[in-house]
């Protein structure tokens, strides 16, 4: 059975090209036969690339607004007359707009998505009226929940600057719309974008493409490697749960290893109404640990995220974690490894099931020029052992923990109570 | 409102035939000084009516320091008006400052309100 599944991955992986076409963007398309296609530009223009706090978000925010080709409404009214979908999102390394719709309808889509890489108008009146708000919005949602809130101040302690810059914009941010269309110009360039079809074929695609960035410029944006500090910080929460980040950081490529642990602390249980059997399944009641892995072109961030609603709970629970965590580093039960290889590769292999899936794994494959398929990350997966395995892992729970506390700040415990 | 926020204008009209505006532009200019707006240190897109939403939403798109300098003007006029005497001479609105700072805004409210009752009642066809 899961042979079986294996094969199927690949034969899909297979029908996975990436080609460098004639104008210099890469396009990879995917065809399944299913209904409806979706595009999705990727370009590198996450918040890691931003010269100013808050631009690559608002540049997100900009997406499918006035452009030389149509207005704002015209965008919406004439989408929602085709049945498509439009949609952003933004990461530290990649912003992604795609557009979903029925096959029939991908010239006009992709025209949509390519227009506003080419020609979009960045008004300052679109700016004050529609993209502000947003922005404002989206940092209020995201102060107002704690896993965002420690997610993000990890990434600030760990990585500083690049990685490090909030995807969000500061509550008080001093943008201008000409702010963005520079930042759009600096990104907006051949070597920064790539473009994912699904459901579309490669050769339409391509030529859609082709014709619509023959002009664009072809410089490449840069970001300094990244390097990883650590540190501690503590912020004072109100409302939402208790929240502890213990996380650990590396530098260099993501490895499959780092993958393998966070599938092994895992505490989704494979059935329904069960704790599981991860080593975490002991917690008390009202808490949750979740192992968080971020991999990153050049750095990972690998965490556990402990949530409770007492601080009492909050710290029972980040004690056994942190005690789990320590005890895979030193070794790991063979058959505990088998399980957690199997776990990692499932996870991987359904998440490129989704599209928004699919563009995260394939996406930075696609820009690396690395072949963009699942196989490669699968059979990475396959050739961990425990002597890796233990290797990686001590060295990554070695380095300085990245610790963030969002909560009851005084009663919620300090990093060497934990034993950190 | 048949003519829009902006009113009824020849001005495109007259300046599209280059005799007809050799004619009417200095009788304009004239016309412009001695209509006295300019007296009070108003701009002509000052005397706009404002209450009306078109030119409320295009009121909002000037710039801080353009709304600053409008508000100021007004302010000023109002002055002068409680006083009934115009500024001293030096004070006056010069023709070459006297742009239409606020059309272009309207201009631009009005087609996306035109598009947007184009998208509301446009019928729909099958190919």
């Amino acid at each position: 059975m899961l042979a079986a599944r294996a094969r199927n991955i690949q034969r899909l992986a297979r029908s996975f090209a990436t080609v460098v076409d004639s104008t210099g963007v890469k396009v990879a398309a995917i065809d399944n036969n299913q209904p409806t296609s979706s595009v999705t530009v990727l370009v590198k223009a996450g918040s890691r690339f931003e010269p100013k706090d808050g631009v690559a978000n608002a540049l997100k925010n900009f997406a499918f607004k006035s452009t030389k080709s149509r207005s704002a409404l015209g965008t919406v009214r004439e989408s929602e007359l085709y049945g498509g979908v439009l949609s952003t999102s933004l990461g530290r390394e990649h912003l992604a707009l795609t557009a979903e719709f029925l096959r029939q309808d991908a010239p006009f889509f992709v025209d949509v998505l390519t227009s506003f890489i080419t020609s979009a108008k960045f008004t300052r009146h679109e700016f004050e009226e529609y993209v502000t708000p947003i922005s404002e919005g989206e940092t209020e949602a995201a102060a107002h929940d704690p896993a965002t809130r420690a997610l993000e101040l990890a990434h600030s302690i760990a990585f500083r600057n690049g990685l490090g810059r909030s995807l969000f914009a500061p509550a008080h941010s001093h943008l201008s719309a000409t702010d963005v269309q520079s930042y759009a110009a600096s990104a907006f360039t051949k070597s920064n974008i790539a473009v994912l079809g699904t459901g579309i074929d490669q050769a339409t695609l391509s030529s859609l493409v082709e014709k619509a960035f023959a002009n664009i410029a072809t410089t490449s944006s840069t970001s300094p490697a990244s390097k990883y500090h650590g540190g501690e910080t503590r912020v004072e929460g109100h409302g939402g749960p208790q929240t502890i980040f213990i996380g650990f950081g590396t530098t260099g490529a993501p490895t499959a290893e780092i993958a393998t642990l966070a599938a092994h602390l895992s505490t989704t249980p494979a059935v329904k109404w069960s704790k599981g059997v991860s080593p975490l399944a002991s917690i008390p009641e009202g808490t949750s640990v979740q192992s968080i892995y971020l991999p990153y072109s050049d750095a990972t961030l690998f965490g556990l995220l402990v949530q409770s609603t007492s601080s009492a709970g909050a710290k029972e629970a980040a004690k056994s974690a942190v005690d789990a965590l320590k005890a895979a580093s030193k070794s790991i039960k063979p058959e505990a490894l088998k399980s957690a290889i199997a776990k990692a590769k499932f996870a991987a292999a359904n998440a490129a099931e989704s599209r928004e899936g699919l563009v995260n794994t394939l996406g930075s494959k696609v820009f690396s020029g690395s072949d963009a398929s699942l196989e490669s990350v699968l059979s990475s997966l396959d050739s961990v052992n425990a002597a890796g395995f233990s290797k990686v892992t001590s060295a990554l729970v070695g380095s300085k923990p990245t610790y963030v506390v969002v909560g009851e700040a005084s009663a919620l415990p300090y990093a060497d109570e934990l034993g950190l | 409102m048949v003519f829009g926020p902006l009113g009824a204008t020849l001005a495109p009209y007259v300046q599209s035939s280059r005799s007809l505006s050799k004619w009417v532009t200095p009788f304009a200019h004239w016309y412009a000084n001695a209509a006295g707006w300019r007296k009070y240190g108003y701009k002509y897109d000052d005397l706009l009516v404002e209450e009306n939403e078109p030119v409320q939403r295009a009121l909002n798109r000037l710039t801080p320091a353009e709304k600053y300098d409008r508000a100021y003007r007004l302010k000023r006029a109002c002055q002068q008006s409680v006083l009934h005497a115009p500024l001293p001479k030096e004070a006056w609105m010069k023709a070459e400052e006297d742009v239409r700072y606020l059309a272009p805004h309207v201009n631009e409210v009005m087609k996306e309100e035109n598009e947007r009752a184009k998208w509301d009642h446009m019928v729909v066809e099958r190919k």
